[in-house]
């Protein structure tokens, strides 16, 4: 029997990171039932990984002539207008309140002398509009609503299904519509498999990094929740659109971010000048070293903008394989300042680098590449557009009588296109457009989770089907689909892998290579395509891998492969963007269609799961621009840059060594 | 389980959970340090009073001033009052609750053997052995326990420092082999229940709050070292002037200082001067 | 990027260039109440790569063979982050409890033929092999009411003001991933697998530094009476022992001897104000 039959209306919420728990804590206050569901506590959440600040408009900023129009106008700018202006205008506008509100629960933000929230400047910005809890600005914001949901969870309001995994949205067709009206998921402990009845599922699950083998994600960040909602119907938006970031240190298991900072006070980014050179770094003599990027751009050397600075380090390894011992890596070099220095500026960062990497970054060449950062695209969602009159305060940049936002308790606020199907945070494509900027990927997490959640109280106190009202068959098939996964897979168990073609951890590193290679800082459509080809190989590969566990309790290895086999779906849906999308925006970089084309691409990418073929189907929709026209992303000749997000570490360190 | 302990106790310990363990970490300061801590310079006198060997004409100073001092406290009125309540059962309580307290933990210095950890278990250890060599000195000495003495020298009030040092010596003639285990048991037992109060005393001030900061927990940590050093001496020089007493000199002493009081050896009733005294030892 | 190498069954070419084995003596246990066992495997790690210890289970996962050659199940354990900010892979590495993602081998195992010892953590009920069952942890928090009671979600205005000084340090008890390192090397918190004994089972040194960070926000601290209810009850703050091991393995470096301290001088005056306010 599926859990919550009861007559009390619930809403299953799946992750339990920013948006997850903002949209749990919300629904609960609505008096909503919520059963939470976490492949991990939610407190281990990949929003932990986030550090330096949330956005908001601020009395500070307001006074030197910020606005929560100039946060949206850059927010759009910052994202290449890819994003439908509604709800970036409803975000920025409800930043300063959900500054407020974190700040009651306790976020120990940084203060100024008199006990004022701190402020710091970020890029994408001339003002200071950046509030920031020291260096783990991420991990602070969701201890607060962990704790506020721990509260609702001893009130009775929100139960807690942690190590369960998602599997599939229930549907049923009513009258031709279809609708969610529960989902499958499985204990990843007892393995056991059930069916979950609910009046919506919220899908914030999050990114999908792990589909670019080594990313700055965490390990949960694969993407199969969303890949599995698409494979079910839902459609999948702006795929392409993944950030990289430029300096990341490559480790063995995944990349961690390194600092702009670094480079801002003066580090020197080199290859050695021999192909494969494997000497010390400390033995190569500087004329044997290639300033690559002070020889290319002498003006700005090391501090060529961000999309350069990951364009030309990518060519030089990936393209002219001069990476540090032929591999993709290049070093950026500090040693040349004095320790002192280095400690008094650049403290933390470094730290972070000598735990991770195990060397002294005073001592020795840092190693770093770009790295796959954020998903900007993600499932399509929706909402109502509601017209008002402009703010004289918030609005006063806007020199327009009526600005236009979302309508709060509008029931389809970011629903997917089947109702009763929500996607909130990262796994929501409506934001960010086509990159993001630093600091406001926080934002929108928890505005998502405040502002739909009143909608979604309202959808399933008025809309969703009483729970007895719903048939069991579609809760049975699911349970029998997702069972005949689990039994297909377990068919295929042997002990000891021997053949790397079907080992689906073999699978997963050709997966991420074959990614990051073809589809991250520099795309031709003929390289997408030759992924594309290669993607197939990998689900056909997929379809037969062999697992070495076949046992039925706490199986990572069937929960793996079962996502791979996901993960690669999703890449599909992502090559066939940048394939479709011939044009350059914002992340999106086509070295053969370098310009931006608004007439043909001013335009959402909708993959749509085509059953038959079980090929995405790919069609764009009109971006909805009302607010602001749409112009040359530039940042002056100077500031160029494709993602202005400047790096969180840096102010961080700053600080923490002034 | 060290916690099934808590349910099966009963609900008395878990409902005055909190009380008990202030009056356990009370109780090892005031009384029973304390008590130590003036123990401990009484028999100590044994050694620091040499200095008064002129006053006693050239007598054993040490074993006279003991014997003095022991005779104040035979002053004492309500003497058995004040060691039932301010003693046996301050000890009897502390003792109790301290090796149930000390069962819920489980040391793990094999992987932690950081030197704060050495003290937590250490405390335990000493915790052990102290009521087991507080056992020994109360039986021996104050119950007449004598056949657990070597050589079978039973204490007398009377005869302080000379029955004590032939107790630790095992007998009258000088150190015997069995004397000298006896002596070093004495050592490691005055030696253990020293760290103990030392280490209490440190812990006691973060339990209570008193210290809170890692720099106020080190210099209190300064302060019950040198407590601890200065009552090892005491206890150190206790236990070698004892077991280095000649008790045939120490004897001289005592019946001076006995005939100064007043008071006459041949009148005593030594199961009185038993009793009066056991709370010198 | 430096792809993961699975481990070769052919060892005689492990010492070429910076490449070299290491080996893990793996404690393994299949499942709560069977039985444990020790499985050595033989892993490929090079020089400078940065492989930690999760890099390397991972590598075992790809072919669980032993080193020697017996087929057998991959390795269970938890990760998140990979960054030594969400806690999950908390774990005993050559006996000390740590974040394995943040072990790096060129520092652990530094020669070649060096052992890694893994072993799961001994407070928590096991799940499988490396993975333990931490839920008690999170229970705790709702014993020692880790929250801000705020009014509710919507806006009214900003929270109250706070000195540099005050924030500081709260931010870092505030900074606690619940990873359970305090925990493991506390002489005074056993496993007790029995939940309906949580509520009276010693609350370690995590929750005390929760206790801390709440009873100083302004509003938070409306619940301090709760909290130190909790801290004076069965299981609270003077079950503590002083082993202080807690502060040492904190790998946030989290003052947590401060904490109990400033906990217990909290629970002091609360148990003297209790006692005559005859409640």
């Amino acid at each position: 029997m599926a859990a919550g039959s009861g007559s009390e209306k619930r809403v299953i919420v799946i992750g339990g990171g920013l948006a997850g728990l903002a949209a749990s804590a919300r629904l609960a206050e609505q008096g909503i039932q919520v059963d939470l569901f976490s492949i991990a506590p939610v407190k281990r959440s990949h929003s932990v990984c986030a550090q330096g600040g949330i956005n908001a408009c601020n009395e500070v900023a307001r006074q030197q002539g910020f606005s929560e129009w100039a946060h949206m106008d850059e927010t759009l700018y910052g994202g290449d207008f890819l994003a439908d202006q509604p709800p970036v205008y409803e975000m920025t506008h409800w930043a300063p309140k959900i500054i407020d509100l974190l700040d009651r629960m306790g976020v120990p933000f940084n203060r100024t002398f008199e006990g004022y929230r701190d402020l710091r400047l970020f890029g994408g910005s001339l003002f200071k509009r950046t509030h920031f809890a020291g260096a783990t600005t991420g991990q602070q914001l969701l201890y607060a609503l962990d704790e506020q949901v721990r509260r609702a969870e001893q009130d009775g309001m929100v139960t807690k299904y942690e190590f369960w995994e998602f599997l599939w949205p229930v549907t049923e067709e009513v009258d031709g519509e279809r609708r969610c009206v529960g989902m499958v998921a499985q204990d990843l402990r007892t393995m056991q498999v059930r069916a979950f009845r609910a009046g919506a599922v919220v899908i914030a699950t999050g990114g999908c990094g792990l589909v670019f083998g080594k990313s700055t994600n965490s390990v949960s960040c694969t993407g199969a929740a969303a890949a599995r909602c698409y494979q079910a119907g839902a459609w999948y938006a702006n795929g392409e659109m993944i950030q990289v970031h430029p300096t990341a240190i490559p480790g063995a298991d995944k990349c961690r971010l390194m600092s702009e900072s670094a480079r801002g006070e003066g580090g020197r980014v080199w290859v050695p000048r021999t192909k494969g050179d494997k000497r010390d770094p400390r033995d190569i003599p500087v004329p044997e070293r290639w300033y690559f990027l002070e020889e290319k751009y002498p003006k700005y050397g090391n501090l060529v903008p961000r999309d350069i600075a990951s364009r030309e380090i990518f060519d030089v390894c990936v393209n002219q394989g001069m990476g540090i011992g032929a591999e993709n890596m290049v070093y950026l070099d500090l040693t040349h300042k004095s320790r002192e220095e280095l400690d008094r500026k650049l403290r933390g960062i470094l730290e972070i680098y000598e735990k991770f990497a195990g060397e002294d970054p005073r001592d020795v060449p840092m190693k770093i590449f770009p790295a796959m950062h954020y998903t900007m695209g993600g499932l399509w969602t929706t909402f109502t557009p509601e017209e008002r009159t402009a703010d004289s305060v918030m609005d006063r940049d806007s020199n327009r009588e009526r600005v236009i936002g979302m309508q709060i308790d509008a029931k389809n606020t970011m629903s997917t296109n089947i109702p009763g199907l929500y996607a909130l945070g990262e796994v929501n494509f409506a934001y960010h457009g086509a990159t993001r900027l630093g600091a406001n990927a926080l934002l929108s997490c928890i505005f998502d989770g405040l502002f739909a959640g009143v909608g979604i109280a309202n959808y399933v106190r008025d809309d969703a089907p009483d729970e007895e009202a719903v048939s069991s068959a579609p809760f049975d098939a699911a349970v029998k689909q997702e069972e005949a996964k689990v039994e297909s897979l377990r068919s295929r168990a042997q002990q000891g892998l021997t053949d790397p073609a079907v080992n689906p951890y073999v699978i997963a590193q050709e997966l991420g290579k074959e990614m990051t290679d073809a589809s991250t800082v520099v795309k031709t459509g003929e390289r997408l395509e030759k992924a594309l080809n290669k993607i197939q190989e990998l689900g056909e590969r997929c379809s037969r891998a062999t697992l070495a566990d076949a046992s039925l309790w706490t199986n990572q290895n069937m929960a793996f492969t079962r996502s791979l086999s996901d993960m690669v779906k999703l890449a599909e849906v992502i090559l066939a963007g940048g394939i479709e999308r011939r044009e350059s925006r914002g992340s999106h970089f086509r070295l053969d269609y370098p310009d931006r084309d608004d007439d043909q691409f001013l335009k959402t990418t909708v993959a749509e799961y085509d059953a038959a073929t079980g090929r995405p189907k790919i069609s764009f929709r009109e971006v909805i621009t009302p607010l602001v026209k749409p112009r040359a992303r530039t940042y002056g000749k100077v500031e160029k840059s494709s993602d202005p997000a400047p790096e969180p570490r840096e102010t961080v360190a700053a600080e923490a060594t002034s | 389980m060290g916690t099934l302990h808590v349910t099966q106790t009963g609900s008395f310990l878990q409902r005055h959970h909190f009380l008990l363990r202030r009056l356990h970490s009370l109780s090892g300061i005031v009384p029973i340090g304390v008590f130590l801590i003036v123990h401990l310079t009484t028999n100590a006198s044994v050694v620091w009073g040499m200095v008064n060997s002129s006053k006693y004409d050239g007598l054993h100073g040490g074993a006279a001033t003991f014997q003095h001092e022991v005779n104040f406290i035979h002053s004492l009125p309500f003497l058995i009052l004040i060691e039932i309540f301010g003693l046996w059962l301050p000890i009897a309580f502390h003792s109790i609750l301290g090796i149930y307290y000390a069962t819920t933990g489980r040391s793990n210095l094999t992987r932690y053997p950081y030197q704060d950890n050495w003290r937590y278990s250490l405390q335990r250890i000493s915790g052990y052995v102290g009521v087991l060599f507080i056992f020994y000195h109360v039986a021996t000495l104050r119950w007449g326990w004598t056949f657990l003495i070597p050589g079978g020298t039973k204490w007398d009030g009377e005869f302080a420092a000379s029955t004590m040092a032939s107790a630790l010596q095992g007998g009258t003639d000088g150190m015997t082999t069995a004397g000298l285990f006896v002596s070093l048991c004495y050592m490691i037992g005055v030696s253990l229940l020293v760290f103990h109060l030392a280490n209490g005393l440190w812990t006691a001030a973060i339990t209570w709050g008193l210290t809170v900061s890692d720099k106020a927990q080190r210099r209190w940590g300064l302060v019950c070292a040198g407590l601890g050093a200065g009552l090892m001496a005491l206890a150190w020089s206790a236990v070698i002037g004892f077991a280095t007493l000649d008790p045939a000199e120490a004897q001289l002493a005592e019946e001076h200082v006995n005939r100064g009081h007043g008071v006459e050896p041949a009148h005593v009733d030594s199961n009185v001067a038993m009793t009066t005294s056991g709370n010198e030892e | 990027m430096t792809s993961p190498t699975p481990v070769s069954q052919d060892s005689a070419k492990h010492e070429l260039g910076a490449e070299r084995s290491v080996y893990f003596r793996i404690k393994r246990c299949d499942g709560p109440g069977k039985a444990t066992r020790w499985e050595r495997f033989k892993v490929k790690v090079t020089r400078g790569e940065g492989a930690n210890v999760l890099a390397c289970l991972e590598r075992i996962a790809a072919n669980p063979v032993t080193a020697d050659g017996a087929k057998t199940t991959p390795v269970v354990w938890d990760a998140g982050c990979l960054e030594e900010v969400c806690g999950a892979c908390t774990m005993n590495v050559n006996g000390k409890v740590r974040q394995a993602c943040s072990c790096l081998i060129d520092t652990c195992a530094p020669n070649d033929g060096d052992e890694v010892v893994l072993e799961p953590m001994q407070k928590f009920p096991i799940v499988r092999d490396l993975w333990v069952d931490r839920s008690r942890m999170f229970e705790t928090l709702k014993r020692v009411k880790a929250w801000t009671p705020i009014d509710g979600l919507y806006a009214t205005g900003p929270g109250p003001k706070e000195t540099p000084e005050r924030q500081q340090e709260r931010y870092i008890y505030s900074t606690c991933m619940t990873c359970g390192c305090c925990l493991e090397a506390c002489p005074q918190f056993q496993q007790e697998p029995d939940a309906s004994k949580w509520d009276t089972s010693f609350v370690g040194a995590n929750a005390i530094g929760q206790v801390q960070l709440f009873n100083e926000h302004p509003t938070a601290k409306e619940l301090a009476p709760e909290r130190l209810d909790a801290m004076t009850a069965a299981g609270g703050v003077s079950e503590c022992g002083n082993a202080q091991n807690c502060v040492k393995v904190c790998p946030k470096e989290i003052p947590l001897t401060d904490a109990i301290a400033a906990v217990g001088r909290a629970a002091t005056i609360h148990g003297i104000k209790r006692f005559f306010q005859g409640k």
